[in-house]
C-alpha cells in the first residue's frame, strides 16, 4: 500500500534564512543564496496579485526560469524584505480609490473622477466587465489604458461615492 | 422604456450601454494626451535646467509624466538636450531630485512594462537610472520619446546595445522594447480614439465622440432614396393625419359657442320667465362652416341638416368622420412605412453580410463575433427604426405642436401665453425623469445580465457542481443576485409610480390654468366658452409630442453610432483582393516556390522572415518547428488568407497575387486541427467543399477518409445531424469527416494543419491511413507536432523564428544532428514513456 501523496509536499519554498535580495547599480534585483548561487536581474511575480500580495512571490531569473517561491515576504531578512517590497510596489501599481467625485457615462464608456491613495485622477472605463466586484465588497477596476484601481470596500464609501458606484456594479 | 425582462442577454448588455446618465462635469480637465515630445516646460524647471546646461546646449525633448516615483499622481519632467538627459523628480523620492545622465554613456533605453504603470530606464556602462514613471495612458507618448532619445544618444556616438530581451512571466512581464509607433497597428482593438483620445466603448469599436452624426445621417438617406415614392406620400399623409388630429378642437369650439351656449341661453331665459320651453331651437349661424354645410346639404338632401339641431348633428358627424378617416389613413401609412423599413433593413443586412464575406481573415481576428453579430442584427434594425420612423416622428411632432400653438394663439393669445407656463416644467421633468429612469434601468439590466451570466456558466457546468457537492453555494450565489434584481425593480417601481402622477399633475395643472384664467376672462366677457373647450382639447394632446422631442437628441446619437458601426464594416476594404488583371487557372500541377517571403501580423515582429524554398508537384512537405515558428502562417500565405509583405509565392510559375483568389482556393484543400463542422447533416458537411456533389461521391470520399464505417453505424447514417459546431460527434469523427470533405474536393494542393494532434492513438492510425490515401499525387504541406505523422513526407522543412532552419529528408536531417534530430530524440523518449 502506498501512502497517498500530500499535495503540500509538492511545493517547496525558498529558505528565507539562506537568501538575501539586494539591488545592484543597474537597479536590478539580485538574489544570493547561502550556498553561493547568485542570480541577477531576477523578477518577482505575485502569485495572487489581488488576494495575497505579500505571500507566494515567485522569483524568475533573467531567462524566465523559475528560481523558486518566497512563501512570505515578511519572513525574509529586513533588508531583503525592503528591497522586495519596494520592487513589488513599483511593479504592481494599483491605487486605492477613496472617493468618487464624479462618474459620467455615455455609451458604455464611463469617465471617473476619483480621489485615490496616490492622489486625484481621472480615467475612463470601456466596459462594465472591467469592473469586478469581489465577495467582501472589494472592487477592482481596469481603465481604458490598462491601469488598475481598487476600492477596498465599496460599502464603506461615503454615500455620494456609493450611489455613483451603484450604477456600475 | 424597454422592459428589462425582454430581449436576449447580448441585446440587454448592449442596450444598457446606451443612454447617458449623470451630468457631465462642467469643468472637466482637458486630458493631457497630446502626442508630442516637446511640451511646454514650466519656468522654474527651465531655470534649474539652464543652470546645468553648457553654453549652446539645446533642449530637444521635454516630456511630462503623470506619476511620480513614490507612486503619487503628479507631474515629473524628463528633458533631453543634445548632450544629456535630465529627470526632475519634484518630490525627491528615492533620492533622485534631479537625475542627470550624459548621452554618451547611454547603452540602452528600456521601458519596463508593469502592472498598472511603466518605467523608463536608462542603462549606462556603470549603472542604470530610472528616469520616468508613468501610467499606461502615456504609453504612446513615451514610446515616441524612447525613439527620440535613442536617436539623440546614437547621434552622440554611443552604441546602443541590442535591447536586452526581458520578457518575464507574470502580469505585464517586462518587455524590453517599445511597441510599434502608435497608430501603425493593423486594425486591432484600439482602446482609445486616435482623433480625440477618449476611450472607445468595448462593445462599439468606434469612437462615439467622433461620430460625425450629420454626415452619417445624410449617408443613411441614401438607403431611403429607392423608396422615396412611398416615403413622400407617407410623409404627406402624416401631415394630413397630424392636422386632422388637431382640428376637432376647432369643432368643439364651434359646437359650444354657436349651438350649445345659445341654446342654453334660450332655455334658461324661457324657464326664468316661466314660459314654456320653445319647440324650435334658435337659428344658429354656421360661421365659417357655412360652405361645408351647403355642400353636405346638397349631397344628403334627406338629412336633417337645417336648423340648429341639424347643425349640431353635422358637427358631431364631421367629428366622427374625421376620426374614422384618420384611423384608416393611419393604418395605411403604418403599413407603408413598415414596408419601407423592412426593405431597408433587408438591403442593409444583406449588403453588410455580403461585404463581411469578402473581408479577409484578419478583420475577423481583430473583432469579437458577438460584436459583429450585433452590428448586423441590432444596429441595422435601429437604423431602420430611425430612417423609417424617427425622422418622420420628429417632423410630425414638431408640426403638431406648431399647429396647436398657432390655433391657440389665434383663438386667444392671452390665454395661450398662460397655458404655456407649465410647458417648461413638463420638459424639465421629462428630461430629469428620463435620465433617472435610464440610470435605474441600466443598473437593473446589469443585474439581470449577472443572472444570465451565472446561469450560462453554472448550467453547462452542472457536472462539476454536483461532483463537488457545491449546490448550496450556487443556490446562495443565485439568491443574492435575485435579491439585487428585486431591489432594483423596486427602485424602478418607485420612480415609475412617481413619474406618472407627476406628469398627470403637470398636464392637469395646465387644465386648471385654463379653467382659472379662461374662466376669469369669460367672467370679464373677454372669452367665449368654446375657446375654453378648444384649449382643453389641445392640452390633452400636448404631452406626447413634447416627450418625443425631448428624447430626440439621444435618438440621433444612437442612430449615428449604429450607422458608424455598420458603415465601418462596409467601408473596410479586403486586404486580400483580386488584381484587375488576375486570371483564373483551372488545373494547376502543384509546383510551389517561396521567394524571399516576409510577413508580419503586427508590424513589430516578422512572423515569416525571408523564407525561400521550392516544392515540386506531388511532394509532401512536413513543416516542423516550435509553436510560433511560423508554420501555420506559412500555409495561410499559400491559401492567401494573407498576402506576403514582401517576396512572392509562385504556383506553377504564376505569382499567387496574379491568380484569382477564388480559383486558387478551389485547388486547395485544408484539414485543420479542430475541424469546424456546420450545423447540418454529415452528408451536407462532407458535400460543403463541392457544391452539387452526388451521394455516391460523398460516400466514396467518406470511405477514403475511413469515415464510412462509423457514419453508417449512426442510426441516421449520413443524415445524422452533427449539432452546432459538430458537437454531437466525437473529435476523431469530426476529423475524419473533415478529411472526407477535403478529399471530395480533390484538390491539387493539400494542407494538413495539425490534423491528428488531438486524437487517441487508435483513431490516429485510422486517420493516418486515410491521409496516406489522400496525399497521393498531390502537393501536400503537413504541419505536425507528432513527428510520426510525417513519416510519409518526402522532405521536411524545419522553421525557427520565421526562418528556414533546416531542410531535407528525415535521414539527412538526423545525420545533420541539428534542431530536427534534437526534436526527434525528445519525442522518442516521450513515446517510450507513453508506450510504457
Amino acid at each position: 500500500m502506498h501512502e497517498a501523496i500530500k499535495v503540500t509536499d509538492e511545493l517547496e519554498f525558498l529558505d528565507a534564512d539562506s537568501m538575501s535580495i539586494s539591488r545592484n547599480a543597474f537597479a536590478e534585483l539580485v538574489v544570493e543564496f547561502s550556498d553561493g548561487t547568485t542570480y541577477t536581474r531576477i523578477e518577482p511575480v505575485r502569485s495572487f496579485p489581488i488576494s495575497d500580495t505579500m505571500r507566494y512571490i515567485t522569483l524568475f531569473d533573467s531567462d524566465g526560469n523559475e528560481i523558486g517561491v518566497v512563501e512570505d515576504v515578511n519572513k525574509l531578512s529586513s533588508n531583503s524584505r525592503d528591497v522586495l517590497i519596494e520592487e513589488l510596489k513599483k511593479k504592481y501599481f494599483m491605487p486605492k480609490i477613496t472617493k468618487i467625485n464624479s462618474l459620467y457615462g455615455q455609451f458604455g464608456v464611463t469617465t471617473w473622477q476619483v480621489e485615490t491613495s496616490q492622489g486625484d485622477v481621472e480615467f475612463g472605463v470601456r466596459t462594465r466587465y472591467d469592473i469586478v466586484t469581489l465577495a467582501n465588497g472589494r472592487v477592482l477596476i481596469k481603465d481604458a489604458d490598462g491601469n488598475r484601481y481598487e476600492i477596498e470596500n465599496y460599502k464603506k464609501l461615503d454615500t455620494k461615492s456609493y450611489n455613483l458606484l451603484q450604477t456600475q456594479l | 422604456m424597454h422592459g428589462p425582462s425582454s430581449g436576449s442577454r447580448r441585446s440587454r448588455s448592449h442596450r444598457m450601454g446606451m443612454g447617458s446618465f449623470g451630468s457631465k462635469p462642467r469643468n472637466r480637465k482637458k486630458v493631457d494626451n497630446e502626442l508630442t515630445t516637446k511640451e511646454e516646460i514650466p519656468e522654474i524647471l527651465e531655470k534649474r535646467a539652464h543652470e546645468l546646461l553648457d553654453n549652446g546646449e539645446e533642449i530637444k525633448v521635454v516630456v511630462s509624466t503623470d506619476l511620480q516615483f513614490d507612486g503619487t499622481y503628479g507631474k515629473d519632467w524628463l528633458l533631453a538636450t543634445d548632450k544629456r538627459l535630465i529627470a526632475f523628480n519634484q518630490n525627491g523620492a528615492l533620492g533622485h531630485d534631479i537625475q542627470e545622465v550624459s548621452l554618451t554613456t547611454v547603452e540602452a533605453i528600456e521601458v519596463l512594462e508593469m502592472y498598472g504603470n511603466n518605467i523608463l530606464k536608462v542603462i549606462t556602462s556603470e549603472n542604470a537610472v530610472e528616469l520616468a514613471r508613468y501610467s499606461k495612458r502615456l504609453t504612446p507618448k513615451f514610446n515616441l520619446t524612447v525613439a527620440e532619445l535613442e536617436e539623440l544618444s546614437s547621434s552622440n556616438g554611443s552604441v546602443l546595445a541590442e535591447r536586452r530581451g526581458r520578457r518575464g512571466p507574470g502580469p505585464g512581464g517586462r518587455r524590453g522594447g517599445r511597441g510599434g509607433p502608435p497608430g501603425l497597428k493593423r486594425g486591432g482593438d484600439k482602446s482609445r480614439c486616435e482623433k480625440c483620445g477618449e476611450p472607445i466603448p468595448s462593445w462599439s469599436g468606434v469612437c462615439v465622440n467622433c461620430v460625425q452624426k450629420s454626415k452619417l445621417i445624410f449617408r443613411l438617406f441614401k438607403y431611403a432614396l429607392p423608396f422615396l415614392y412611398i416615403i413622400i406620400p407617407a410623409f404627406l399623409m402624416m401631415l394630413v393625419i397630424r392636422f386632422i388630429d388637431v382640428y376637432p378642437g376647432k369643432l368643439s369650439r364651434e359646437l359650444v359657442d354657436n349651438i350649445l351656449v345659445p341654446a342654453g341661453n334660450v332655455f334658461a331665459a324661457a324657464s326664468a320667465d316661466g314660459q314654456p320651453i320653445p319647440e324650435q331651437l334658435p337659428e344658429t349661424s354656421w360661421g365659417h362652416l357655412e360652405g361645408l354645410s351647403n355642400t353636405l346639404s346638397s349631397w344628403f338632401g334627406s338629412m336633417p341638416l337645417s336648423g340648429s339641431f341639424g347643425h349640431f348633428l353635422t358637427i358631431i358627424l364631421i367629428m366622427v368622420g374625421l376620426s374614422v378617416f384618420n384611423m384608416g389613413l393611419s393604418s395605411v401609412r403604418g403599413y407603408m412605412m413598415a414596408w419601407v423599413g423592412q426593405n431597408i433593413t433587408r438591403r442593409l443586412q444583406n449588403q453588410t453580410y455580403e461585404h463581411l464575406n469578402t473581408l479577409s481573415i484578419d478583420f475577423f481576428h481583430d473583432r469579437d463575433t458577438g460584436n459583429l453579430m450585433s452590428r448586423i442584427t441590432h444596429d441595422v434594425s435601429r437604423l431602420r427604426d430611425f430612417i423609417a420612423n424617427g425622422l418622420q416622428d420628429i417632423v410630425g411632432d414638431s408640426l403638431t405642436l406648431i399647429f396647436m400653438c398657432a390655433l391657440m394663439f389665434a383663438a386667444s393669445w392671452k390665454l395661450a401665453l398662460w397655458v404655456l407656463i407649465p410647458i417648461p416644467c413638463l420638459i424639465f421633468f421629462t428630461i430629469v425623469f428620463g435620465k433617472k429612469m435610464s440610470k435605474v434601468y441600466q443598473v437593473l439590466w446589469k443585474r439581470y445580465a449577472n443572472i444570465s451570466t451565472i446561469l450560462a456558466s453554472v448550467i453547462p457546468g452542472v457536472r462539476v457542481v454536483k461532483a463537488f457537492a457545491r449546490e448550496r453555494y450556487e443556490i446562495n450565489r443565485f439568491s443574492e443576485l435575485t435579491y439585487q434584481v428585486f431591489s432594483g425593480e423596486l427602485n424602478a417601481a418607485k420612480l415609475g409610480s412617481l413619474y406618472r402622477p407627476i406628469m398627470q399633475f403637470i398636464t392637469y395643472s395646465a387644465s386648471i390654468i385654463i379653467w382659472l384664467v379662461g374662466g376669469w376672462q369669460i367672467l370679464q366677457g373677454e372669452l367665449t366658452l368654446g375657446i375654453l373647450f378648444e384649449f382643453q382639447y389641445y392640452m390633452v394632446r400636448f404631452f406626447g409630442p413634447v416627450r418625443t422631442l425631448c428624447e430626440m437628441n439621444e435618438r440621433f446619437i444612437r442612430a449615428g453610432t449604429s450607422a458608424e458601426r455598420v458603415f465601418e464594416i462596409l467601408d473596410t476594404p479586403p486586404t486580400v483582393s483580386d488584381r484587375d488583371d488576375a486570371q483564373a487557372i483551372d488545373n494547376i500541377k502543384g509546383d510551389i516556390e517561396f521567394r524571399e517571403v516576409f510577413f508580419t501580423y503586427d508590424n513589430e515582429k516578422n512572423a515569416i522572415n525571408g523564407v525561400s524554398f521550392q516544392v515540386e508537384a506531388g511532394e509532401m512537405i512536413g513543416l516542423v518547428g516550435h509553436s510560433g515558428a511560423g508554420k501555420s502562417t506559412l500555409v495561410n500565405l499559400i491559401t492567401r488568407f494573407y498576402d506576403p509583405l514582401q517576396g512572392t509565392i509562385v504556383i506553377d510559375g504564376h505569382d499567387t497575387k496574379d491568380i484569382r483568389v477564388k480559383s486558387l482556393r478551389q485547388q486547395i484543400g485544408v484539414v485543420l486541427q479542430d475541424p469546424f463542422l456546420f450545423d447540418g447533416t454529415i452528408a451536407e458537411n462532407i458535400g460543403y467543399s463541392k457544391p452539387g456533389a452526388s451521394r455516391f461521391e460523398i460516400i466514396a470520399a467518406a470511405k477514403a477518409a475511413n469515415a464510412h464505417d462509423f457514419i453508417v453505424k449512426f442510426p441516421d447514417g449520413y443524415d445524422t445531424m452533427v449539432g452546432e459546431r459538430g458537437a454531437r460527434v466525437s473529435g476523431g469523427e469530426r476529423q475524419r469527416i473533415s478529411i472526407a470533405r477535403a478529399i471530395l474536393k480533390n484538390p491539387r494542393i493539400l494542407i494538413l494543419d495539425e490534423a491528428t494532434s488531438s486524437i487517441d492513438t487508435e483513431t490516429e492510425s485510422k486517420i493516418q491511413e486515410a491521409l496516406e490515401r489522400l496525399v497521393r499525387g498531390r502537393t501536400v504541406f503537413a504541419i505536425a507536432h507528432r513527428l510520426s505523422t510525417l513519416k510519409y513526407a518526402s522532405r521536411l522543412v524545419v522553421l525557427k523564428e520565421g526562418e528556414v532552419d533546416e531542410i531535407g529528408t528525415h535521414e539527412e536531417l538526423i545525420d545533420q544532428d541539428g534542431t530536427y534530430a534534437n526534436l526527434c530524440q525528445k519525442q522518442t523518449e516521450l513515446s517510450k514513456i507513453r508506450a510504457w
